[in-house]
């Protein structure tokens, strides 16, 4: 399948799904304009990365009926520990709940379309205006007219949020709908928050899902960012999360990306204000015969910010994971700091993997470095393991583990953490009874 | 009671530098549950190498000979039948695995002789580490660190104890255990090994100095020279070795191979 190039989509349309959710009308002018630009845009471009077969723009036009919440009872959900939880399922929200405490502070954690009607100041000045505009390129421009569902978190000035928002967000594949989702988060000056959030899919029908994450640091906020992604197989998808820092902000990311079909993910912080800091930490699994693009961008602006990219990599059978580590320092930013490191691993010899850094320097007085690899299981490890008694496949899990720790030790909230753990150890079990056949 | 039958062994390695190279030439050893012996010999003649096949280290091509486990050959068998088998190897230079805790690599190496019903328990099992790491005098966050990464020569030698101890297998290879270790630390090491003796262990201690047979005092001990057994004797044969160094006992068997990089023979020449 080609990707579409234009839209078959009725701006009519589009204004009556903008109705049919109550959007005020900036929003719909939103949609609108992002409609009337997509055939101008450019596809977004990513070093050695080639996405031009995936039917990413092939939209099935805002359709789509209700999801049954019923189908999400057997689907384990860790939120035990949760100041807030915020469950969606296609375009429905199914769950929304916040410690009353901090909602009685100001703290915000709601659906995208509620937000829009009771906090219309916050998105008109946030949403797609400043980390990701709608005319950034094709994808965001198809994302802001077909936007069907999102979450608002909203973290007020010096407001501590010590346990972690949990936002849950399932695509709904037992139907034909595209999954467009947006987050906007904004963490107030000074203010500090966990957010976590896991993508999955229910039922098995190929969809395209387009999903933006705003995350919007101000000064002297830190954000604690942890992502679980396991979209399924036959989901083709556009992920882009962007967090935009100023002054003395700080991002941490931990992210899993374990999605099962073809994806690009685009991770990126604009360390816009002086001192800002963004640390992000990918672990990604690649299997079957998927395609994974992960690039990861750190763009210094502002004067002394520091970005560390650390992004390791796992792939079986005939996947192919491509990591880009892009650290950029503009003219003007002195006294930055850019490091990065991306490893991958490889299981198979069907598979392929690459990791590129890319450093663009612009200024003289700056740290930057890097390091990539990419390799097999090391031999010497996997013999002393064995020579105890444990067998290879056992052997070979509890090297990738040790090798993927590093991101998953960075991931705040224990209940995450033993999630990705148990995602990991599941892909990897898979990804070796396969090859083993 | 087990035994480890070790017959007309001949090994080769093939390496980038040297190509095709016969290491061992026909070794021949027997050893049962029990019993502790101790292969002494010179730098260079294919201690580590014996060792590393017995244990199953892909490395190393047997080309003629076998390896018999109580009667059965393990040829066939990969590293990790083979330890499930019984055998275990102290190495001399163990891989160090990051993200990995020695705690939960050790129970991964326990469990994976068990069944799936009988998997030990955490309880038990902390018990027991705890019990086992007293004895060796390690610290207690030696369980949390990640396995054998950052640890020191001697850290890593008294780790490698310490899962034999954890593992309990029949029959244990100490390959160069001593190597890099003061006087304390070897006696820690012997402690350990000391308290596994019984008649379901056995061990092939591998050393090129007698010191270590000091603490841990074997029943037999076998010289090898250029590949092959060349003596076989009690533990008084170890002392005679310090005494007279490993070319007196060359000279005596009229062995024609030259000693490479041996301290303990040149010492005792420029005395002689």
């Amino acid at each position: 399948m080609k990707l579409a190039t234009t839209l078959p989509i009725d701006p009519e349309q589009v204004t009556a799904f903008s109705k049919a959710h109550g959007e005020p009308a900036w929003m719909t002018q939103i949609r609108q304009t992002a409609l009337s630009r997509f055939d101008d845009l450019e596809f977004p471009q990513f070093e050695r990365m080639n996405y031009r077969n995936w039917p990413l723009t092939n939209t099935q036009e805002l359709t789509g009926v209700d999801s049954d919440p019923k189908l999400l009872d057997d689907i384990e959900m860790f939120h035990d520990d949760a100041a807030g939880v915020l469950i969606q399922f296609g375009k429905n929200t199914t769950k929304t709940q916040l410690d009353p405490e901090l909602a009685q502070q100001g703290v915000v954690f709601t659906d995208i379309f509620t937000a829009e009607q009771k906090y219309p100041e916050l998105l008109k000045q946030y949403y797609m205006q400043l980390a990701i505009t709608a005319d950034a390129n094709k994808l965001t421009a198809f994302h802001a007219a077909l936007m069907n569902n999102g979450a608002f978190v909203y973290v007020p000035k010096n407001v501590v949020i010590k346990k972690p928002l949990q936002g849950f967000y399932f695509q709904d594949s037992t139907q034909k709908q595209d999954f467009v989702h947006h987050l906007l988060l904004i963490a107030d000056e000074g203010s500090e928050v966990t957010y976590l959030e896991n993508y999955q899919t229910v039922g098995d029908t190929p969809n395209v899902a387009n999903i933006l994450a705003e995350v919007i640091a101000k000064d002297n906020s830190h954000v604690h960012f942890s992502a679980v992604d396991e979209l399924s197989a036959t989901s083709t998808t556009y992920l882009n999360r962007r967090g935009y820092l100023m002054n003395d902000a700080q991002i941490d990311w931990a992210i899993g990306a374990m999605n099962n079909g073809n994806i690009i993910s685009d991770f990126d912080s604009e360390l816009k204000g002086r001192g800002s800091h963004a640390e992000v930490n990918v672990v990604a699994i690649a299997t079957g015969r998927q395609v994974q693009g992960i690039e990861t961008r750190v763009t210094n602006y502002g004067k002394k910010t520091i970005g560390n990219i650390l992004q390791h990599g796992v792939i079986l059978e005939r996947a192919t994971l491509t990591f880009n580590g892009v650290g950029h320092i503009v003219k003007g930013a002195r006294g930055s700091d850019a490091q990065q490191e991306s490893r991958v691993l490889m299981l198979s010899n069907r598979a392929i993997g690459d990791a590129n850094p890319i450093l663009l320097i612009d200024e003289n007085d700056v740290m930057a470095g890097h390091a990539a690899s990419v390799g097999r299981v090391d031999e010497q490890q996997m013999y002393y393991l064995m020579s105890r008694g444990i067998d290879k496949a056992t052997a070979e899990r509890l090297v990738i583990r040790g090798f993927l720790g590093s991101v998953l030790m960075a991931i705040p909230v224990k209940a995450a953490r033993e999630q990705l753990t148990a995602t990991i150890e599941r892909k990897l079990r898979d990804g070796q009874t396969t090859e083993n056949d | 009671m087990s035994t480890l039958e070790v017959k007309n062994l001949h090994v080769a390695i093939d390496t980038q530098e040297e190509g095709h190279q016969e290491i061992l030439k026909g070794v021949n050893l027997t050893m049962s549950t029990g019993e502790i012996h101790a292969i002494m010999g010179p730098n260079g003649t294919g201690k580590s190498t014996l060792s590393e096949t017995i244990m199953g280290n892909p490395t190393y091509h047997v080309t003629d000979g076998d390896i018999l486990l109580d009667g059965k050959s393990i040829l066939n068998m990969p590293v990790d039948e083979r330890a499930r088998a019984g055998l275990f190897l102290a190495m001399q230079y163990p891989a160090e695995i990051a993200g990995v805790t020695n705690a939960e690599f050790l129970r991964a190496a326990i469990n994976a002789r068990r069944d799936d019903d009988h998997q030990i328990s955490v309880m038990e099992f902390l018990k027991f580490l705890d019990k086992n790491m007293k004895i060796l005098d390690m610290d207690e966050d030696m369980a949390e660190r990640y396995l054998n990464q950052g640890f020191s020569g001697g850290e890593k030698k008294r780790n490698e104890i310490l899962q034999l101890m954890m593992i309990q297998p029949s029959f244990a290879i100490l390959d160069e255990i001593d190597s890099g270790l003061d006087i304390d630390a070897m006696k820690v090491v012997a402690k350990g090994v000391n308290s596994m003796r019984g008649d379901n262990f056995g061990a092939l201690i591998i050393t090129h100095y007698q010191r270590l047979l000091n603490y841990i005092v074997p029943d037999v001990v076998h010289v090898i020279m250029d590949g092959r057994v060349v003596k076989t004797g009690g533990a008084d044969l170890a002392q005679k070795l310090e005494d007279e160094g490993y070319a007196g006992l060359r000279d005596e068997l009229g062995i024609d191979v030259p000693l490479v990089d041996d301290h303990l023979s040149t010492s005792t020449t420029k005395e002689g």
